[in-house]
């Protein structure tokens, strides 16, 4: 009877270390990467000493769905960790509707901050509901055109495309040319695998068309502008080749980035952490290239796709204040100046656009205030994960031939509806 | 287990429950309760951005029309018949090529017992790289070979990724099925072998006529558990593949649980259900065709 | 005789594709995270033996290995424990005692370890949290006991169902208690048994992901399975040095465990099988 008794104690006891206790601590989570990971740390170290505060920072796998994944079994959970985290920027509405966000403007006043210096545009879309404001960017993120200004110049262009036309006419000629000794060369790059990035994709080039996603608050795909940009995606693939086949196979940032940076294309569609990348040392086609913003179809206007990262505090955060100061100090003017310096990465405020030091390191600062204006955003939905397969696996459908652009876009109608049916209405 | 028909004594009566109480008591709440508590929130809509009401069969109507919903259960379905058989086929070769002895020496027994030791987690970040585009042993191997002239992108295509999960699932259940095969054979007296080759029966025809029958058991019990342990997978395909690419590769499970992360618990705890449903149809499919006494014994 | 050589040819030839078979795999492993670069199979990369990847991530405080290689054992050790203690209670009944419901409580046991654990996990979550339990050892603890009982319930049955009762008949004349007669008579006589359970409860709640991912939010609490899953490095750009030794690293205990304990691991898989 004794050893059961043993038995017992020392499982007791193995239990009690283990629920040892948790001192409350400000938990961060942030993004798996390890250049990211790093500009964390010092951040966050140079926090604590200058407020008293101690952090948790705790770094979350790079995959952006693993991250959500993380973050919601947390928030259903009313875990008091996280106390803050970012989030994608089209998680926030559901986020938002879920209640699992605290109001930041109470903060504001007594703490004297002010949003005036971030992109309104984007602030007054994304981060609001039910009249108050439950996240701000961190970084934003936009769609841009790369080119290959050597190249240009060698086959005697003057300058990028600006309609989608001058670009194909550009990329179909200087393809020919240049396979002739790089077999492997490609007119255009872009992303186009089944996956969130083919939505962006999809929505710059049917917004560069005068057609979108959304529609007066209503998803609404089924329009001709919409039949004629997924048409010319299709074309660019199988008509006029001067996107490869693996596009809607392979290509995601990174592959298109790569191929790009190894001297393997004209033009690339890619975010604006691309840029730092290339034009480092070791990359094939530094000092070569010029970025610039999308091309546009005649009727339309040229746009670029609004990503980026935001940051919020968790309702059932343990220590809302101290959450703040963490939260205004990852927002001043100081750490997004070394967002910009040292990750290469872009902050949500615009009065970093205008500082000579980042000026001297960005020189494109001008074209970004000039493009932020023009940003597309993906529908503002909680129910936005749905929405984005449907729309993920039509287009890429499309892409690889499987169907028409008109049957698509009518498809994805419909099963978008269908949802709508279930996630929207409010009962 | 002799079954002595006596009359239950009440002493023996309390004192068995009392025994059994822990063992009971855990069962209860840890597993049937929350499956009862998966079936009544499956009724529910429970959705986090909205109220929650009670909606009746309406999850089970939407699983009616969900096109991924059906992809993942052709896509679970095909993946237990191909790896099982493949386990099957292997494991029985194996067995049968080292008869009658199981493995004897310890190195030999280790080595087969790490496929099935190591978390599937770990072994599916292997494979990974095996597969992977730039670093993978895969690659290199077929390019070497001239099989191809350019490397492939085994987990970007939704056959070359269900080849890579049938392969992992395959390395990590094989050697513990011919473990299993092996002491089943042993147990067939050589005799009979013996008195058939005198009789001057070819290895087909002693395969199947002595060998299969008398190892029924040990095989209906093997691929009962297997093909249930294949019907809920979850981590290797998380790990491996999340899922994709475009969700070409979504076993049941994995479907339910991305409803239970993106905030949907209701639709979750339909297909969780559905799961569970389809499990327990092939364990009675398994038991009817074999017979209830086979799995008792 | 010719079939005498053919079969020990087969058998030969058998035994080294299974070697191979099991271990080549692994063998990579370790390989890459020894290496400072993952393809020196080509021939222009140098395989640079070296310990860099292992001292990188046991140092990395960020990356919390040894966070959750502790979570593991102990969650592990105390429920592979608690659960051969549990099934060897039930099985002592269910062995020596007449009661209704006999044959019918393993068998449903038997049936509960067949049930989907993503039928489990959704409510065992909304549990977890109404318990407060999330995160938490105990969180953990309790779900494993309950999915390693089928397994030493099993094992135990068949250890137990050996040895005779005339043993517990002497002992009960003697004015012994039946919890007495398992604990003084019983489990030392079954004792290789119960090794054997432990074993296998233990390695099989450490390999456990699903439950771990959903019911645990970080490292206080987080297993090393999911920790190795979530191992990543930039935009797809994984560190493969670096994860291979965390693979390593991972299963080290496992692979120990296996080693010493082979053969009573087998003969515990075995007796599964077999009597089942």
């Amino acid at each position: 009877m004794t050893s059961i008794k043993l038995y017992i104690l020392v499982m007791l006891a193995v239990l009690l270390t283990g629920c040892a206790d948790h001192e409350r601590k400000l938990t961060f989570w942030i993004g798996g990467a390890p250049q990211e990971v790093d500009y964390w740390e010092s951040l966050v170290d140079e926090f604590e000493r200058t407020s008293g505060i101690t952090v948790d920072l705790i770094r979350q796998p790079s995959s952006t769905d693993q991250r959500k994944q993380g973050l919601v079994i947390s928030m259903a959970a009313e875990q008091p960790d996280p106390d803050v985290f970012l989030m994608d920027i089209v998680w926030l509405q559901q986020f938002f509707q879920s209640g699992w966000l605290q109001p930041l403007d109470p903060f504001w006043g007594r703490a004297g901050f002010s949003i005036a210096p971030f992109f309104r545009d984007v602030v007054d879309t994304v981060d609001r509901f039910a009249g108050h404001y439950y996240a701000l960017p961190v970084f934003i993120d936009i769609g841009l055109l790369y080119y290959r200004k050597d190249l240009l110049n060698k086959y005697g262009y003057s300058g990028p495309p600006l309609t989608w036309r001058e670009l194909l006419q550009q990329a179909s000629e200087i393809q020919a040319g240049e396979r002739s000794h790089n077999p492997g060369f490609n007119g255009f790059l872009w992303q186009g695998a089944q996956y969130e990035g083919l939505v962006c994709t999809f929505l710059e080039f049917s917004a560069s068309n005068g057609g979108g996603i959304m529609l007066d608050g209503q998803v609404r795909l089924n329009r001709g502008a919409n039949a004629v940009a997924l048409g010319f995606m299709q074309d660019l693939i199988r008509k006029y080749g001067i996107s490869p086949l693996n596009t809607y196979t392979d290509m995601r940032e990174e592959e298109v980035r790569r191929a790009f940076q190894r001297g393997d294309a004209l033009f690339e569609r890619n975010w604006l952490y691309a840029w730092r990348l290339h034009q480092k040392n070791g990359s094939a086609v530094k000092g070569k290239i010029g970025m610039t913003a999308l091309p546009q179809f005649e009727e339309g206007r040229s746009v670029a796709a609004l990503g980026g990262w935001h940051i919020g505090i968790s309702r059932h955060s343990d220590m809302p204040g101290r959450a703040w100061e963490l939260v205004r100090y990852i927002l001043s003017h100081s750490s997004q100046k070394k967002l910009v310096l040292n990750l290469g990465w872009y902050p949500g405020r615009s009065d970093i656009y205008t500082d000579p030091e980042v000026l001297k390191k960005m020189p494109y600062a001008g074209l970004l205030q000039e493009i932020f204006s023009r940003v597309v955003t993906r529908p503002n939905l909680p129910y936005y994960d749905q929405v984005s397969a449907v729309i993920q696996r039509a287009v890429n459908g499309c892409l690889a031939g499987k169907q028409p652009p008109d049957a698509a876009l009518r498809r994805m109608q419909s099963e978008i509806d269908h949802i709508e049916d279930i996630y929207a209405k409010k009962k | 287990m002799k079954v002595v028909k006596d009359r239950y004594r009440p002493n023996e009566i309390r004192d068995a429950y009392l025994f059994l109480l822990p063992m009971l008591l855990f069962a209860v709440i840890f597993i049937l309760l929350p499956v009862l508590g998966t079936l009544v929130t499956s009724l529910f809509r429970e959705v986090s951005f909205l109220p929650s009401r009670f909606s009746g069969l309406d999850n089970y109507l939407r699983l009616t029309t969900d096109r991924h919903f059906w992809q993942s259960i052709r896509f679970t379905l095909l993946f237990v018949g191909v790896s099982v058989a493949a386990e099957l086929f292997f494991g029985m070769v194996l067995a049968l090529v080292l008869n009658e002895s199981v493995p004897g020496r310890g190195f030999v027994r280790v080595a087969v017992l790490v496929p099935w030791a190591i978390p599937i987690a770990v072994s599916a970040r292997m494979w990974e790289l095996i597969f992977n585009f730039d670093y993978g042993v895969v690659n290199f191997i077929v390019l070497q070979l001239g099989l191809a002239d350019a490397p492939i992108n085994w987990l970007g295509s939704a056959t070359g990724a269900f080849g890579a999960i049938v392969i992992s699932d395959v390395w990590k259940t094989t050697p513990f099925m011919t473990i299993i095969l092996l002491a089943g054979l042993a147990a067939i007296p050589q005799d009979l072998y013996k008195q058939a080759m005198v009789d001057g029966t070819t290895f087909i025809q002693r395969f199947f006529y002595i060998t299969l029958p008398l190892l029924r058991p040990v095989l209906v019990v093997a691929l009962l558990f297997r093909t249930i342990d294949a019907v809920r997978i979850f981590d290797l395909i998380y790990v491996l593949t999340g899922g994709g690419p475009g969700g070409g590769t979504t076993s049941l499970s994995l479907y339910a649980f991305k409803y239970y992360t993106s905030g949907d618990f209701g639709y979750g705890s339909a297909i969780s259900l559905v799961v569970f449903l389809v499990a327990g149809l092939l364990a009675v499919f398994y038991i009817r065709i074999t017979g209830f006494r086979e799995v008792v014994k | 005789m010719r079939e005498e050589r053919i079969k020990n040819i087969l058998k030969s030839a058998g035994v080294a594709f299974l070697l191979l078979f099991c271990l080549l795999p692994f063998v990579w492993v370790m390989l890459v995270s020894l290496a400072k670069e993952p393809d020196f199979l080509l021939p222009q990369v140098a395989f640079d033996a070296t310990f860099d990847n292992y001292s990188d991530v046991l140092t990395s405080g960020s990356l919390h290995l040894l966070d959750y290689l502790r979570n593991s054992l102990v969650v592990s050790a105390v429920a592979a424990l608690a659960a051969t203690l549990f099934a060897s209670l039930a099985a002592y009944a269910i062995t020596r005692l007449k009661f209704p419901g006999r044959l019918l409580i393993p068998l449903v046991l038997m049936a509960f370890s067949m049930f989907p654990q993503i039928s489990i996990v959704g409510y065992l979550f909304k549990m977890m949290i109404g318990l407060g339990w999330i995160n938490t050892y105990t969180g953990l603890i309790f779900p494993y006991i309950t999915l390693g009982m089928p397994l030493a319930l099993w094992i135990m049955l068949s250890y137990f169902s050996e040895i005779s009762t005339e043993l517990d008949r002497a002992a009960l004349v003697d004015g012994a208690t039946r919890i007495q007669i398992l604990h003084k008579i019983i489990l030392p006589l079954a004792a290789p048994g119960a090794l054997s359970a432990t074993l296998l409860v233990f390695i099989y709640t450490f390999n456990e992901f699903l439950f771990a991912m959903m019911l645990t939010t970080d490292y206080r609490a987080r297993t090393i399975p999911v920790g190795i899953a979530f191992f990543e490095g930039l935009h797809g750009q994984i560190p493969w040095g670096h994860l291979m030794a965390v693979a390593v690293i991972s299963v080290v205990p496992v692979i120990l465990l296996a080693a010493v304990f082979q053969r009573k691991i087998i003969r515990g898989l075995l007796q599964g099988a077999i009597k089942g």
